[in-house]
């Protein structure tokens, strides 16, 4: 019993503080897209890559949160039809919805966190997909059109993801695994590095690089053995792949070869 | 059946080529080699060295594809008996009796089973295969696009009722998997469709490229959480005696047939696959013991079955990929990828056109199975060795082919990053209890759906009622209600929770 009341205590404990940040996670979430492109276009700064300013992108997106809710009170009031540009689309269709998702889950208690935030998720994804399926044409007639399948589906997965997510809340269910960050982040950041520096640096860079970033993922790495074996692997890899195999790739730094 | 002898002389003369005996040997060395070693799957090894093949001739490319699936089957089954840690997921029950013999000192036997298990299952589903495929060739073209979506709506609910946990869950991972095969350029219109203007999502986002990273560095992220050094309490005393006695071959003889059977159905169901085929074979056996109490205590049988019946459905699954060109399961789809790559569009008419292509992959199959019983048992010492190698210094391995692997398909770097972006996603559907494998069937099904949907739909002028008015259809999609009624069914989804307890 005394095991059994202190595992209770904590589960009690953690439901309540998870759930503001289960909200503050979703409000995230729903802002995603419009963060994602905010840090394109920071990063069309500095290197080259086509998008908008910062600033466009910022004033776009808030005007378009504005738009979008302007647009629908007064759809609301005299009817008709209105037409939308993409970003007060975006709001209307993703970013409102999951507002409302993350307010809601600020005030609920979800029974099973593990499903509530799972379904969540699908319903977010279906939703960002109703998007950007958007400006495809619809059924023409009886035939298809390119925008019809993509439409069927998302909302086949905003369904189920809403079914998911509430029998999360009412039913009885397992809580939220525990993340870690180290592995994730470190294996990330190797695949990230491999994919940045194969072209420029060529194989043998972007192979040792990748392999020491990812051996930073757990702290039981001995990094003497580590570094022999990277080595060797590296060295491999740039007999294997180009040689033995005759695949097309840049084995050298360009500006070594050049 | 005069047929058969000459088609399968046919294949034989492929597969006995110095090239094909190489690239079979090559297969099953390799299969093995990512069998044994846990934290690596088929599939991340398929979706690995498919740009390898390229270069190869297409019947070559096909015959070490394969042997690598069925050579992982035997693989897997070394470390479970040894280690007590399944080096497949379709190896996850031997691990229950396996490891129990090889404590009693019993580790030769158990792997000598497993191995003869295998090679009986592997030769029976090779004759399986020569024998169907070609009236179900035949069938295949009786087949319009309407019975085509059937049979893959069948298959998908195939895959939901096999998958294990919520119906309801499986049930959204096939509709996200359908959902991620429409990136890219309409089929018919070729309008850029959810591709946000990134050139390389154009032609969709690549079926290797997620399979990797949902399979692949998802697992390696999954691993690393529960620190690098897996406590892998190899079995310290020398194995002795690689024959089993008498009285093990007369308990095992039976279980072996019945695995057999049970693995080669499931492996030709859409949807089914070598993973399900081990569990569904291993419950069966304890069901229908006389004493059940011994399993999990060193049976011989829930050695044998399970073994035998992953190897017959990895071999099976074959049938409706060479048939109706279906894949009923992920390393299907990644063979399916490896054909398009030369020029191969998968389906009846490969058959009849291309006979030294499958008859040569189907020959291979038995000359593998010859292989790999001799690579598994004299060598499994060497095997042994290799599970010593610590993960520590293998995961960042896996990590550069992967990666390496994945960039060579395309010379694509953002097909890395989004291998490494679904890595991530992997790993929250792992977190969040969503299987991924129906997600990847319905990736792979998606495209060829949506084409059969739209084809059925323009020939019969927007009437849906074509699926209920033509009797193969309608028998198909009858044969997938009452499958999914009976999966929701409260008495029967606890028979299937219960399939799935021993893992």
């Amino acid at each position: 019993m005394a095991e059994t009341t202190g595992q209770l205590s904590s589960g009690a404990a953690v439901p309540s503080a998870r759930n503001v940040t289960g909200a503050s996670i979703i409000l995230l979430l729903a802002f995603a897209p419009q963060l994602v492109e905010l840090a394109i276009a920071l990063a069309s700064l500095v290197a080259p890559v086509s998008a908008r300013s910062p600033l466009q992108v910022v004033s776009a997106h808030g005007a378009a949160l504005v738009e979008s809710l302007s647009a629908l009170l007064r759809q609301w009031m005299d009817g008709g039809k209105i037409t939308l540009r993409s970003d007060a689309l975006l709001a209307l269709i993703y970013t409102y919805p999951l507002i409302a998702i993350a307010l809601f889950t600020g005030l609920a208690r979800p029974r099973a966190p593990q499903d509530y935030f799972g379904g969540v998720v699908l319903m977010a994804i279906a939703l960002f997909a109703l998007w950007a399926a958007s400006d495809l044409s619809g059924m023409r007639g009886f035939t298809f059109g390119p925008g019809t399948a993509p439409r069927m589906l998302g909302v086949l997965l905003l369904g189920m993801g809403a079914a998911v997510a509430v029998i999360g809340l009412v039913t009885e269910g397992p809580a939220l695994q525990v993340y870690h960050w180290r592995g994730p982040l470190f294996v990330s950041l190797a695949i990230l590095t491999f994919a940045v520096a194969i072209r420029p640096l060529g194989l043998i860079v972007a192979a040792l690089a990748s392999f020491l970033i990812a051996a930073l993922g757990t702290a039981e790495t001995r990094w003497g053995e580590t570094l022999i074996v990277g080595v060797v692997l590296t060295l491999g890899c740039a007999l294997l792949f180009p040689y033995v195999l005759g695949l097309p790739m840049p084995l050298f730094p360009r500006f070594l070869v050049q | 059946m005069l047929d058969l002898f000459q088609n399968l002389l046919l294949g034989f003369g492929v597969a006995l080529s110095p090239t094909n005996l190489l690239l079979c040997l090559v297969g099953a060395l390799v299969g093995t080699l990512v069998g044994v070693l846990p934290g690596i799957g088929t599939i991340a090894t398929v979706a690995m060295l498919l740009p390898i093949t390229f270069g190869l001739p297409p019947v070559g490319a096909l015959i070490m594809l394969a042997g690598i699936y069925y050579g992982a089957q035997y693989g897997g089954s070394t470390t479970s008996i040894l280690v007590n840690i399944p080096g497949e997921a379709t190896s996850v029950v031997t691990t229950l009796d396996g490891f129990q013999m090889a404590k009693q000192g019993r580790a030769g036997p158990a792997l000598s089973i497993a191995a003869i298990g295998s090679f009986i299952a592997g030769c029976f589903a090779t004759v399986l295969i020569a024998v169907l495929g070609a009236p179900l060739t035949k069938l295949a073209l009786l087949f319009g696009p309407a019975e085509y979506f059937s049979l893959m709506v069948l298959g998908l609910i195939f895959a939901v009722v096999l998958a294990k946990g919520s119906v309801l869950k499986a049930v959204a991972m096939i509709a996200l998997g359908l959902l991620l095969s429409m990136v890219g350029a309409d089929l018919e219109t070729g309008a850029s469709r959810m591709a946000f203007n990134i050139p390389e999502l154009a032609d969709g986002l690549g079926f290797a490229t997620v399979a990797m990273g949902v399979f692949g560095f998802a697992e390696i992220i999954r691993n690393l959480d529960s620190g690098a050094e897996s406590d892998r309490e190899l079995v310290q005393q020398k194995i002795t005696g690689l024959m089993p006695t008498r009285k093990d071959l007369i308990d095992s003889a039976p279980a072996i047939a019945r695995g057999t059977i049970l693995g080669s159905i499931l492996g030709i169901l859409p949807g089914g696959g070598a993973v399900i085929a081990s569990f569904a074979a291993y419950t069966f056996e304890k069901k229908i013991a006389r004493d059940p109490s011994r399993f999990g205590r060193g049976a011989i049988e829930g050695v044998a079955a399970p073994e035998s019946a992953n190897n017959a459905a990895a071999q099976t699954s074959f049938i409706p990929l060479l048939t109706l060109g279906i894949p009923p399961n992920a390393v299907m789809a990644l063979m399916v990828g490896a054909m398009t790559i030369h020029g191969i569009q998968p389906g009846p008419q490969v058959m009849a056109k291309q006979p030294d292509l499958v008859w040569g992959m189907i020959a291979s199959m038995w000359i593998g199975n010859l292989m790999l019983i001799i690579i598994n048992l004299p060598l499994v010492g060497i095997w042994v060795r290799l599970l010593r190698v610590p993960y520590r210094l293998m995961f960042p391995s896996i990590v550069v082919f992967c990666a390496i692997g994945i960039y060579s398909i395309n010379n694509a770097p953002v097909d890395v990053v989004l291998a490494g972006a679904f890595g991530l996603f992997g790993y929250w559907l792992i977190k969040h209890d969503f299987e991924p494998a129906p997600l990847l069937l319905g990736m792979v099904l998606g495209s060829l759906m949506e084409e059969n949907l739209r084809r059925t739909l323009q020939i019969s002028r927007g009437d849906w009622s074509v699926f209920l008015t033509r009797p193969l259809s309608a028998a198909l999609l009858a044969i997938a209600a009452v499958l999914l009624v009976l999966a929701v069914l409260p008495a029967l989804r606890r028979k299937r929770d219960e399939v799935f307890v021993e893992g």
